[in-house]
């Protein structure tokens, strides 16, 4: 492994997902998020340098420049502050471009928030509409098709190459909301069975209602310190050893293998290259199953498995399996505020590697090194972080 | 908890997509043909996947074939091949039967403004 990037997470939160109903807001949220990870950190808010902030749209927030705004209430007025969009994957691409400026060296601690109100300020039909417009607003958005649908295509196309059905559809989806029963922030705990994944309501073949990832909000918190920075009693804290992204193609019929997250390949060889590590020394993933099959995508696409459907079945991906993946219970347990989903990812790989996550879901041997994975449009945007803990 | 309308009407320029989307609204697939490499892509590519540029406008007939369906409550949807283009491309799918696999675009209805992809069946004999 290379010498660290020089990039400590001194501080991780994260909110509990779910749909608000509480009166509070995405402001309060951010708060929570960031004050739970700046206590963490040792720092004082005036160590902060700069806030990037994570959130999709406008259209959920109705806020521009939420930034300012939130540096306002977190009392980093004077600070930097940006806000960083690349739909689903703009929680991990908030926290590349934190890396990026510590590394410059013109900046000593990042605080990253990702927030969206996704699930309580517009009504889910409108959400839907608006998701659509993810894609290429002139072709995919016109048309109505909806998010779900078009993973759906994709999907299809999968499958057809892979082997990979409906029975690894219904395990990843048992296998997220359990693991999501033992974080008290999920939104999704759940013990389905496979007749209530399989009878659950089509709503893009062959995705039914409980194969997709809940509409959330939520908001997640990490404070980023440049290593010879980083406070004393956080020097055993994880380090960021690697970051990666690409893009494909916007429009999903033109790309040479329908089915296959090729940005995400991209995105994990140069993350990968940049840690100069092997995929065989990750010992766990949080990956981007807003639908399940994206996750049996993102597995092969980052090449975490030879054979995805004898590991899903033996329970490879499982808490105690030998690759566990999405241990928080992803996106479609834990929930998917969708600027904080990224942000949130990372948080949890931060205090996994510590040995600090929920203690039913902490796995016994303490992980060396963990990967987070998310990706905007249908992996049009991807973004993957190779963190280590301070034994690795 | 405070309940805020806002509506937005915008007026959207076509820009470089102009022809695709007059094209669309007339009932016709009007594709970017390459300069270099002579693919066409529909929807079109400003740039291709060779990577040039340069590059004409072609009408297809609008007559697609399905490769890739989905079905459920957010509607039919489907990845198609305009005949004539490389490409493939997603429509909304208009009064398909389960075992119909090719459709045309129409012209828009009166009152329809948006260059919806939407195809409709037709019945080929062979």
């Amino acid at each position: 492994m290379r010498s660290p990037s020089g990039v400590t997470v001194t501080g991780a939160a994260v909110t509990e997902f779910n749909r608000r109903r509480d009166n509070s807001s995405f402001r309060d949220w951010s708060a929570s998020a960031f004050e739970q990870a700046l206590r963490m950190s040792g720092l004082e808010r005036r160590d902060i340098d700069a806030l990037v902030v994570a959130s999709e749209s406008d259209f959920f927030t109705l806020q521009l420049n939420p930034a300012s705004v939130l540096a306002s209430d977190l009392g980093l007025t004077g600070a930097a502050c940006s806000r960083v969009e690349g739909g689903g994957a703009s929680g991990q691409l908030a926290v590349h471009a934190a890396v990026r400026a510590i590394q410059s060296g013109h900046i000593d601690h990042v605080a990253v928030i990702g927030v969206d109100p996704s699930a309580s300020q517009l009504d889910p039909a409108t959400v839907k509409s608006l998701y659509s417009y993810s894609f290429d607003a002139w072709t995919d958005g016109m048309s109505g098709i909806t998010s779900t649908a078009l993973y759906a295509l994709s999907f299809q196309a999968f499958m057809q190459h892979s082997g990979l059905g409906i029975s690894e559809l219904a395990e990843v989806t048992r296998q997220n909301r359990r693991n999501a029963t033992h974080n008290p922030g999920a939104h999704l705990g759940r013990t389905h069975t496979l007749d209530e994944i399989n009878q659950s309501p089509l709503i893009a073949s062959p995705y039914r209602r409980l194969h997709c990832s809940p509409l959330s909000d939520g908001a997640a918190a990490i404070i980023l310190s440049g290593s010879r920075l980083t406070p004393g009693a956080r020097r055993a804290a994880p380090s960021i050893i690697g970051i990666g992204a690409a893009s494909d193609t916007a429009h999903l019929g033109a790309r040479e293998n329908i089915g296959s997250f090729a940005a995400k390949t991209r995105a994990m060889q140069r993350a990968l290259k940049e840690a100069d590590i092997r995929i065989a020394d990750i010992d766990t993933a949080e990956l981007y199953d807003a639908y399940a099959g994206a996750q049996l995508q993102a597995i092969d696409a980052l090449g975490l498995s030879d054979n995805i459907a004898t590991d899903l079945l033996d329970g490879a991906f499982a808490p105690t399996g030998t690759m566990p993946v999405n241990i928080s219970g992803g996106l479609m347990g834990q929930g998917a505020p969708v600027g904080a989903t990224g942000v949130a990812q990372t948080a949890n790989c931060a205090l996994l590697l510590e040995g600090r996550y929920h203690p039913p879901l902490q796995p016994s041997a303490l992980p060396r090194i963990a990967l987070a994975d998310t990706h905007g449009g249908i992996c049009t945007t991807a973004a993957v972080t190779l963190l280590a803990g301070a034994r690795a | 908890m405070i309940k805020h309308n806002l509506p937005l009407e915008y007026t959207l320029a076509e820009g470089w997509l102009q022809p695709f989307s007059s094209g669309i609204l007339s009932g016709g697939a009007v594709a970017r043909q390459c300069s270099s490499c002579t693919e066409v892509s529909f929807p079109p590519h400003r740039t291709c996947r060779c990577g040039d540029t340069r590059g004409s406008w072609i009408t297809l007939d609008g007559r697609a074939d399905i490769h890739y369906r989905t079905m459920g409550a957010d509607g039919d949807f489907a990845l198609v091949k305009f005949r004539g283009a490389d490409t493939l491309c997603t429509v909304k799918l208009c009064n398909f039967a389960a075992d119909q696999r090719v459709g045309q675009l129409r012209a828009a209805t009166t009152g329809q403004s948006l260059p919806a992809l939407h195809l409709y069946p037709v019945q080929e004999h062979t």
